[in-house]
């Protein structure tokens, strides 16, 4: 019978999915890095098979004891990719001492950069875009611990972004031109950010709550409302006069959220990154130390229970799409009064890296900062690779792409597992109960076959 | 001649469970043979014993006289054996013929093309030499339900099964499918073949079958001849009744109306009615217990009133207070305490360690919240507080629910829910799945509530348990109260002729909180068992 054959390979997928399931914090750790260095390996043989079929003058890196020429040295792109995003603190050298004539290959040495300073302009970018991520990275984390998958963070991001430069631009006037003044604009724009990307993560909460509509469908739809919305409001109405794009006018520079150290060049911000380190904090703090985020979570994993607890489903669909637009609508805030310093239409995709970033934390608050830098350092070094080498920018994407793929797909699978095998397990474990095996009861050809599988075995 | 099928002695464990128990079951050649049970009584455990999905713990399977030894379902195939599931296994963009054939498909041209002449023939000599009915060109999705479920038994046939089981043929199928479904077995019968079906419905198995198996926790509780036995036998033999527990005295009168149930309607999921106009009041200090086989619409009624189901009609109240605009959590902290019959979907959450457990629907409670921050400290002792008074072994609260055995759940549950200090406890099954020393303490608890003026409603489909410990019993059938009965002078035959849905006109049952729904006095709900 085939079924049996199909129910062995079930079984087996079943059985790897629970151990992904089943893993704990140090193996995520640990599994995490592995999946790093995987990818490198994977990645260094894309750039060398690239590198061969590339046509250029001379060869990046020759193979040792093969002698075949290769237009791109993979060793210097993950050099420069790593060393890059933090603006380069190592360089290589090759001391004549460990490389003695009859050895193959030179080994290069490791060395610190003299007068290299942590405030230069490569790391200040890898940093913003590592704030940045932090706030939508905390959106789809929130969402999804409550069990729902919000793929507007995009669209929360566009329609906060845009209400804060309008807001700031318009109360500019109101306030002194002094630091003081900035700090107030400031604050009521990232509100008004919180509170326009609110509104739109509430829309889909409620449509999810007292309509089940699909909130993965509406968000996506929401996302490209808000787009186009956002483009026609600045394009006829609050466009900047003899602006070539479609923006907003900037904002003054007082109330933009500017370094303390950094160069100003550098689009980053010490305080934004404060700001999202608390929000990090805070969430934390909110899910797993309040009665709110007690709901909020219990909803998540185990809705039924919930409902038994006495929490209001409708009610916290609707919280936690609220607080995922307004993380999300911060992320555009600080897009805004740290980065560009106005609404302009080519938005980054923040949104949807936020959700690789919260998928790549585990939907852990807390991991969410490692997984945003890790995206930063990839996107930081990545321009890096791009100034200093050949090596086609399609290429380094590819390479990015790698990273992520692979440091995210055991945490991926993990959620998959958590989210469809356990139910199987506890029911196979309800027969513990004694009352004669619930799971072996549970109809159901398919299960049934999947006990062939297992028994088979 | 050697029976078509015999398990001898067969035990089936599963980790921390025995899902069958020294289970022997003969079956002769041309019968039909019922398993009946209630869920979790461990039928479909043993058929799939029989089919080779699992291999016994102990015993032997033998058919024709010899002992079998299946490592997989294509052996019990090979051995003359089909199994027709629930959920039937078809392709259904294919035809009927495909279906039937399929993984056995008749072959030309050096087995590379399938001799689809040959195969529609087969199944279509099979389809009529049963009577079946059945067009082999049909489409398997147009056809219905009923029909389906014909291909199915084709699949066995065609693959030479002699011995069919069939997993809850009934379910799917309307009245008039069943009663072809009837025929069908009939038929199937005069030629020779062996039928076993397994249904946790009476009527089914009075109608159908020759001989009826009762399973009762993994166990054999008997195995009857049709013609000998009646509806009301064959329910207490489901529902069980061991050994007759002590009675602890009633103390007192009761008090005060706690919970009042009017006229009550209420829907399953499927939209289906499930409660049909019951009416109930529960008093202070007095343990009402409703019995009945399982899936009479007891938990329709409970969820409507702890405020999980919404009533489609009538009203609940609590203290004088309607609770028809009253959510779940008000219910709670109004005082309703609740034991949940399914503990690991609703009761408790499964991937959570019990100090998070213990604050499961007290999460706004001042006890645990300073309104905004739950207090993990108190959290933690309160959890170990109840690990403690109601021996919750392993008592480590730090790990999750889901390691902990099914009884201890329901001990953790228990005692989260006593230590409410409610005015209603609302108590489902609390004790299914418990080992007897776990059993008497939370009968003891509930007792004590009593005593402490509490209103307990009891619902479990342990006869013996909710005789004992109920003040007065309901025994619930179809939807419906067909008595309240005094549980010190109701006999077991009046219990057993309730719970198959006959009414008694006897001075000897007092039928407070049916008036509603007496009107209707055997009606049209008896037809189902009266065989």
């Amino acid at each position: 019978m085939s079924a049996s054959r199909l129910g062995a390979i079930r079984s087996r997928v079943t059985a790897v999915l629970r151990w992904f399931a089943g893993i704990s914090g140090v193996d995520r750790v640990l599994i995490a890095g592995a999946a790093l260095g995987l990818s490198i390996l994977v990645g260094f043989f894309i750039v060398l098979g690239s590198g061969r079929v590339a046509e250029c003058q001379t060869a990046a890196w020759t193979m040792p004891i093969t002698g075949l020429g290769f237009c791109y040295n993979p060793f210097e792109v993950y050099f420069i990719l790593f060393n890059g995003a933090l603006g380069e603190p190592f360089y290589l050298w090759e001391p004549a001492l460990l490389n003695p004539g009859w050895l193959p290959i030179t080994l290069p040495w490791l060395g610190f950069m003299p007068g290299w300073s942590p405030f230069n302009n490569s790391f200040a970018l890898t940093m913003s875009e590592t704030t940045l991520l932090i706030f939508t990275g905390l959106s789809v984390a929130v969402a999804f611990r409550a069990g729902l998958f919000n793929i507007g963070t995009q669209g929360q991001l566009v329609v906060g972004a845009l209400l804060t430069a309008l807001v700031v631009i318009a109360l500019a006037p109101v306030f002194p031109a002094n630091r003081a003044g900035g700090v107030a604009l400031i604050t009521i724009g990232i509100a008004a950010g919180a509170l326009g990307g609110g509104f739109w993560g509430a829309i889909p909460g409620a449509l999810k709550a007292y309509a089940d509509a699909n909130e993965v469908i509406t968000t996506i739809m929401l996302n490209f409302i808000a787009a186009n919305i956002a483009y026609v409001l600045v394009l006829e109405v609050f466009r900047a006069e003899g602006s070539s794009v479609v923006a907003t006018a900037y904002v003054p520079d007082y109330a933009r959220i500017g370094p303390w150290f950094f160069p100003t060049t550098g689009n980053f911000a010490e305080a934004a990154l404060l700001i999202g380190l608390v929000a990090v904090v805070g969430l934390y703090l909110f899910l797993e130390h309040t009665s709110l985020g007690y709901d909020l979570r219990v909803s998540g994993i185990q809705p039924l229970a919930a409902e038994y607890g006495g929490v209001n489903a409708k009610l916290t669909t609707v919280r936690a799409m609220t607080l995922s637009g307004a993380l999300g609508g911060i992320g555009g805030s600080m897009w805004v009064l740290m980065s560009e310093g106005r609404w302009v239409e080519s938005v980054p995709a923040l949104g949807f890296d936020g959700i690789a970033v919260s998928i790549l934390a585990g939907n852990n608050p807390l991991g969410v900062f490692p997984a945003a830098a890790l995206f930063g350092v990839l996107k930081g070094g990545a321009l890096q690779v791009g100034f200093q080498t050949d090596v086609p920018p399609e290429l380094i994407g590819v390479l990015r792409g790698l990273i992520i793929l692979f440091v995210a797909m055991p945490e991926f699978f993990r959620l998959i597992g958590r989210r469809f095998v356990p139910e199987e397990t506890e029911r196979e474990q309800s027969g513990g109960d004694g009352a004669g095996g619930d799971g072996a009861e549970g109809p159901g050809g398919a299960k049934a076959a999947d006990n062939g599988g297992e028994t088979g075995a | 001649m050697n029976p078509a099928v015999h398990l001898d002695g067969i035990t089936k464990r599963f980790p921390g469970v025995v899902a069958n128990d020294n289970v022997t079951l003969t079956v002769g050649r041309g019968s039909v043979h019922a398993l009946l049970g209630e869920n979790g009584a461990g039928k479909t455990t043993l058929m799939n014993v029989l089919y080779g999905l699992y291999r016994p713990t102990e015993g032997r399977v033998v058919i024709d006289g010899e002992p079998r030894s299946f490592d997989s379902p294509r052996d019990a195939i090979d051995a003359g054996i089909g199994m027709i599931h629930q959920h039937f296994m078809l392709v259904e963009p294919m035809r009927i013929w495909q279906n039937v054939v399929l993984g056995n498909e008749p072959t030309e041209w050096y087995g590379l093309r399938i001799d689809e002449d040959a195969a529609r023939d087969a199944v279509r000599e099979l389809s009529a030499r049963y009577g079946f009915n059945v067009n082999p060109d049909d489409r398997v999705e147009d056809v219905s339900v009923g029909v389906q479920q014909r291909v199915e038994i084709l699949k066995a046939l065609y693959r030479g099964a002699e011995i069919l089981i069939l997993d809850e043929p009934t379910a799917v199928l309307t009245p008039q499918e069943v009663e072809d479904l009837y025929d069908v077995f009939e038929e199937l019968t005069d030629q020779g073949k062996t039928i076993i079906f397994i249904s946790h419905k009476l009527s089914e198995a009075t109608h159908a079958a020759d001989e009826i198996t009762v399973l009762r926790d993994g166990r054999n509780v008997g195995t009857v001849s049709t013609d000998d036995v009646t509806s009301e036998q064959l329910a207490e033999m489901m529902v069980g009744r061991e050994v007759l527990m002590e009675r602890s005295p009633t103390e007192g009168s009761p008090g005060e109306t706690v919970l009042e149930v009017d006229g009550l309607f209420a829907e399953d999921d499927r939209g289906v009615e499930a409660v049909s106009g019951v009416s109930a009041r529960v008093c202070e200090g007095e343990i009402f217990g409703i019995a009945g086989v399982d899936g009479n619409g007891q938990s329709q009624l409970i969820e409507s009133i702890t405020g999980l189901r919404t009533p489609t009609e009538g009203s609940v109240s609590f203290r004088g207070e309607s609770l028809d605009e009253v959510g779940r959590r008000e219910r709670i902290d109004r005082g309703m305490a609740y034991i949940p019959e399914d503990r690991q979907a609703r009761g408790l959450v499964m991937e959570y360690d019990l100090t998070q457990n213990a604050v499961l629907g007290s999460q706004h409670d001042p006890a645990f919240t300073d309104g905004l921050r739950l207090d993990w400290g108190d959290a933690t002792a309160h959890a170990e507080s109840v690990i403690d008074e109601y021996d919750v072994r392993p008592p480590n609260r730090e790990a999750t629910a889901k390691s902990f055995s099914g009884g201890n759940q329901q001990k953790f549950i228990v005692g989260r829910e006593f230590e409410r200090d409610p005015d209603l406890v609302v108590a489902t099954h609390p004790t299914r799945g418990v080992d007897i020393g776990s059993t008497e303490f939370i009968h003891d608890r509930l007792t004590e509530l009593r005593s402490a003026g509490k209103a307990v409603l009891l619902v479990s489909s342990k006869l013996d348990e909710v005789q004992a410990l109920s003040d007065r019993l309901a025994v619930m059938h179809d939807g419906e109260f067909t008595g309240v009965v005094d549980p010190t002078t109701v006999t077991e035959e009046q219990l057993g002729l309730l719970m198959a849905g006959e009414r008694l006109e006897d001075d000897t049952v007092d039928h407070v909180g049916v008036s509603r729904s007496n009107d209707g006095a055997n009606s049209a709900d008896d037809g189902e068992v009266s065989p």
